[in-house]
This record gives C-alpha cells, structure tokens and sequence, in this order.
C-alpha cells in the first residue's frame, strides 16, 4: 500500500493543516476548561442544597428522637448514633448538638471532632470539608450536616475529563479530515504549479489553469500574462536575428560575388590584387556576421523547441551539407546512432550551429593528416575529435571565451566554441573540452552534454 | 545547358548570371516568381536557380507547385534562410541541392555541374567518345591524349550532345539551349559552332540527319562510352 505523500513543511497544505489542528485544540481545551468551571460550581449548588436539605430534615426527625429518649442519672445527654440498617460509606454525615455543642445524636461515619465548633446557621468549609448548620427548637438543637469536598471535585474532575478525552480521538480526525479537504481544494493548485514546473526552458505557452481559488486565479493569469510576453519579446529578438541574417547575407553575398567576378575578368596586375584583398575580407566579414548572429541567437535563448527532435537526422544533414561544400572532404569519420534514438528537446537549428561550429573547428585546426571523429551518443553526447598538440589547462579555459583563439595559425572568427557552449547552456546541457582526447596522448576533443528526451529514456 | 536563375537581388543576380554565362551555359534571369512560371511553361530548363524570398511570394511554394505538376528539372535553391529547418524543409519540397549566401561562385559552378550530371544519370563526370574524353566536371576535353581548348558556347554545344548521347537534336533545340530570351540568333549561328566542334574534335563527332538536325556521332570507332 502506498502511503499519501506528506506535504513539504513550507507548503501551504501543511501550514493551514497544522494551524487548524493548533486551533481547534486550544478552543477544545478552553471550552473544557470553561465548561468544567461552570459544571463545577453547578455540581456546589446541587451538593449545597443537598447538604442543606439533609440538615433540615434530620432536625425535627432528631427533635422526636430526643423527646422519646431516656436521660441518664447525671442528666447529661448521652450522643447516640442512629442504628444503620446495613454498614455502608456515608458521602453525608450529620451531629445534633444541644446548644452548648453537647453532641446529642450523629451519623454513624460522623466524627464529632471535626465538626465546627461554632454553631451559627449556615455554609461553611473546613479541613476539606463543607459544613451546614442549621438551628431549631428555639435556638436549642444545632444539626450541623458535613461532606468531604473531595467528592465534589472528584465529580466535577470526572465531568472534566469526560469533556476532554474526545479530543484525543477528534484531534487525529480532523488533522486528516483539514488535510484531506485541503488537498482537494488545492489539488488545481498543485496541478497548475506542476504545469509551471512542465513549462521547462522552452516551452513559453500560457498555461491556461482552470478551476484556481479566486485568491489563486489572479496570480495564476498574470503568470500567464508574463509568459505571453516573454515569449513574444524572445520570438521578437529570434525574428530580428533571423531577418538581420537574411538582410546581411544577401547585399554580402552580392560584393562577394561581384568581387569574385571582377577577380576573373582583369587582368594580372595591382587592381586584380586589389580585388583579391576586398574578396578576402569580404569572405571574413560573411563569416565573422554569421558568427556573431549566430552568438547572438544562442545567447538570447531559444535553445530548445517544444517537440522533441531526431538528433541523427540533423546531424545527417549537416554533414551532407559540410561535405557538399567542401569544406570537410574525406577527412569526417562519422558515428552514428539508429534512427530515433536520440530524441532530444533541443532545437534542431541550433543542434545543427553547435555541430557545424564544433565540426568546422576540428577540421581547421586539428591536423590535416588525422581524421576528424564526429560521434553521437544514445545518452546525448555529441563530441569531436581532432588530432594536434596537447593544450594546457590555461589554454582550455582561454579558447571558450568570445574571440580568443589558440596558438593557431588558421583563421577563424574565435567565437565558434563560445557560440557553442551557450547553446548547451540555453539547452540546459553543458560543453567539456578535453585535451588529450580521452583514450588518446594528444589532440583535443569538445563534448556537448546535451538534453535528452524524458520518454525516450523511460523506452529504453 | 539552359538555366533559369530566379533571384531579386540585381547586384548579386547580375555576378551569378555572368558566371553561369562564363561556364557557358546560357541564362534566363528572372526577379519575380510570376516571370519565373511564364518561364517555365515556355521553356524546358535543364536547371533552376532559386532565390526562397522573393517579392511577390516565397520560392519553396514555388518548388513545391513545379514538383506536384510533374516537373522534375533540377532545382537548386540559392537563399539567405542558413538555418538547417530552412535545408530541410527546401530538401523535401523538392530541391536537389541548396545553397547558403553568401557562397563562392566557384563553388556554384561546381555544384551545377553536379546536379547536371546526377540528373544525366552518370555521376560520372569523365565521358568517352571515339578517342576524345570529356572530363565534365574539370570542363577539359583531351583528343588522342591532347587537350583541346574550347570557347564557353562551344563547350556548351558539346554538353547539349552529351546530356543526351544517341539522341537527335534539332535546330531549334540547340538555339533553345544555347541562347537565353534575350539574345539575337543568326540563322546559321547553330552550323557555324557545328563546323567548329568538328575541326577541333573530329569531323565525324557530331553528324547530320538531314532536314531533321544533329546527333553525338559514335566517333571513328562507332563507339562510345560511359563509364
């Protein structure tokens, strides 16, 4: 059986939970008390009237009693006890005195000597017990009737307790009776925190909770308000990249291409060599906007997509395109997973940045006479190897930062790996830069640590 | 071979049309998506060059109509859209190959050829007639072991014979493939290049069919390959 999770200590379940059980069992416990006390003085006036009706009536009762009785010789009254019809426990005990305290005839439990001396009518208390006198025959016989207070408190204590013992059955009830209702009553408030939770890096939809508290609702739609216009300041900015990478390519990709022409139709000589130089930097300022878009994309988030992607088709496809340029020719040695095996929730454009960037790396500085390893792993780690020197732990660290290069003589705009690592970041992954390559004496190796989808996972 | 170049840009549009015209093909320069159907309904292009954002509508709509009529003229796609969605999405709508700006004109040479020759159906880019061999993709023709030097219309002539080897191809096919919209043709213009090929490679090279027009001749041992 699976017990219910306790809520956290900071929740609001177990605050409200808590402080209703606090609460009710100080109103339980004051509402004994006060009942007890009323009940208490209550049970007196019984017991008073009581004690008051049983002086009064063994008084003419005693009067005849003494009347039929015999004096002794010295004509002093003798105290009788009245017969008991069978011995028991008196809770009232009575003495009937003669005006001068001479005790005439008592109860059978009765001790004489812990009665009151004074004989004056009424209530009075006395060694623990509670004494009513009353007079008759003109002031000549004093029936004077006692009760142990104690069986008084005792009674009142027994009415307390009865109050109170329910409490220790209620109080457990109704812990988990407060819980359970306001783990239903929060339960679209547990749910919309959950969806929260979902949302994740990048997923900026609205989350549209129903059925919230009102106190909840109002929070819960500027929540959504806020996202709404988060993602359309971050959609916003990726358009911006986007178009500015359209409108730069276009006029660059034009004096590029005029510069190639002219390149080809003069003729050798300084104006030719001129054309060679504007060529040149036409071809670094193309790969230094890109780069620098690039950055700008991967640093202004948008690193993961709402539908998880086939992380092996896109880096299929980068290749192809690598390899039809050019640019990689037959020095790529590729492992690949199966199809669908590593879906991931990063988004394909910038898997394909990061790849292209790491895999360009590899094949400008590594050693041209060493292949470069591309290879993806089932758990997510797509990494590049390339031959070379060793590189100190200071050079490591240096080459991440934007433009800052290794001792290398090839060019490159120095923002490849910085490009890089902020799409792992923004994708909630990490970028590892090793060098030795692992199981190797030297070159240098980039490992993307990159998300893997959640149910992927649980397939396998 | 007859290219259609679809592109807005006038600056960049006027340096690819120059190159195309420089390897010898001949071009049909297009702004609009609207110029760029009348084209294709007049002319049977052996390639299209396609620019994706273009002002009257996108080009992958473009690509996506050509391909559900049938039409299966190589297209390749030449854009600003770098992102690898943006490959995909052109990839499988149909392009045979795509193309980023800013690229080199170099390498756009190159890869017409390519796309020319995976649609020839030889990848192959050496191709052997008689005692010439034709090295397509290095644009060099060597004659007995000798190489021959040829103009851009000439080595697009030879290329018009090659792209279909047995076939006869008439007068007004050759014009069709050799001359953009614009340009004036002289009426003997096609037997003037004939006569040229046919000093340079060999009279029998390229024979007659009379009335009819012209075919890639089997050479002087009436055999050709492809290997």
């Amino acid at each position: 059986m699976k017990w219910p999770q306790l809520p956290s200590r900071d929740s609001l379940q177990w605050r409200l939970t808590v402080g209703s059980a606090v609460l009710l069992t100080v109103l339980w416990i004051a509402a004994a008390v006060a009942t007890g006390l009323v009940l208490r003085e209550e049970i007196d006036e019984v017991f008073d009237s009581a004690l008051q009706e049983v002086a009064q009536r063994v008084l003419p009762l005693a009067y005849i009693e003494l009347l039929n009785r015999d004096e002794d010789a010295t004509g002093s009254p003798t105290a009788q006890m009245v017969p008991t019809v069978d011995p028991h426990s008196e809770y009232i005990t009575y003495i009937v005195r003669d005006a001068k305290g001479r005790p005439l005839l008592r109860s059978h439990d009765s001790v004489p000597d812990n009665f009151p001396t004074d004989l004056s009518p009424g209530f009075r208390d006395r060694s623990g017990q509670r004494f009513y006198t009353e007079s008759g025959v003109s002031g000549t016989l004093f029936v004077t009737a006692a009760e142990r207070l104690g069986h008084r408190r005792s009674a009142a204590n027994k009415a307390l307790l009865a109050l109170v013992w329910p409490l220790a059955v209620l109080l457990p009830l109704s812990i988990a009776g407060v819980s359970a209702l306001l783990s239903r009553s929060l339960s679209p408030v547990s749910a919309w925190q959950r969806q929260i939770e979902a949302r994740g890096r990048g997923n900026l939809t609205p989350v549209g909770a129903t059925g919230l508290p009102s106190e909840i609702a109002t929070a819960a739609a500027s929540v959504d308000r806020l996202i709404e216009r988060l993602a359309r300041a971050l959609q916003a900015e990726r358009s911006f990249t986007a178009n500015s990478a359209h409108e730069l390519r276009t006029p660059i990709a034009a004096a590029l291409a005029q510069t190639q022409r002219m390149v080809v139709e003069l003729a050798a000589g300084p104006i030719l060599d001129r054309a060679a130089a504007v060529e040149t930097s036409l071809r670094d300022l193309s790969r230094l906007s890109e780069k620098l878009l690039q950055l700008a994309k991967a640093e202004g988030g948008g690193g993961l997509s709402a539908e998880p992607h086939d992380l092996g088709i896109v880096l299929t496809y980068v290749l192809d395109e690598l390899c039809s340029s050019g640019t990689a020719g037959d020095r790529i040695v590729v492992t690949l997973p199966p199809i669908g095996a590593v879906l991931s929730s990063i988004d394909c454009d910038a898997f394909a940045i990061l790849a292209r960037n790491l895999i360009e790396n590899a094949l400008k500085h590594g050693t041209t006479v060493e292949p470069v390893v591309v290879a993806l792993t089932p758990e997510g780690v797509f990494s590049v190897v390339n031959g070379g020197p060793v590189l100190s732990p200071d050079d490591l660290e240096r080459i991440g930062r934007p433009f800052e290069r290794g001792a290398t003589f090839a060019g490159g705009t120095g923002l490849g790996l910085a490009i890089v690592e902020a799409i792992a970041k923004a994708a909630g992954g990490h970028l590892e830069l090793l060098s030795p390559a692992a199981g190797r004496a030297d070159g240098f190796e980039a490992r993307a640590y990159l998300p893997v989808h959640v149910a992927q996972n649980e397939q396998r | 071979m007859r290219i259609l170049l679809v592109e807005d840009d006038p600056i960049l549009g006027m340096a690819v049309r120059d190159q195309i015209a420089a390897d010898g093909h001949t071009v049909d320069w297009m702004k609009r998506l609207e110029e760029a159907s009348d084209s294709v309904r007049t002319v049977d292009y052996e390639l299209i060059l396609l620019d994706l954002m273009l002002p009257d509508g996108r080009g992958i709509d473009f690509l996506r109509t050509l391909r559900l009529s049938g039409d299966t003229t190589p297209i390749m796609v030449l854009t600003a859209l770098d992102q690898i969605s943006d490959r995909i999405s052109g990839l499988n709508a149909g392009a045979d190959d795509y193309l980023v700006k800013p690229f080199d004109l170099a390498e756009l040479s190159a890869r017409i050829g390519a796309v020319a020759r995976r649609y020839g159906g030889n990848p192959n880019p050496l191709f052997e007639v008689g005692d010439l061999t034709i090295d397509k993709a290095a644009r060099t023709v060597h004659r007995g072991g000798r190489a021959v030097a040829l103009t851009a219309r000439e080595w697009s002539l030879l290329e018009a014979f090659m792209a279909r080897p047995y076939a006869l191809l008439s007068k007004a096919q050759i014009e069709e493939r050799l001359y953009s919209f614009d340009a004036e043709v002289e009426s003997n213009t096609i037997e003037v290049f004939v006569g040229r090929l046919r000093r340079k490679l060999g009279q029998d090279v390229i024979e007659t069919v009379r009335g009819l027009g012209y075919r890639l001749g089997r050479g002087k041992d009436g055999d050709h390959r492809r290997p």
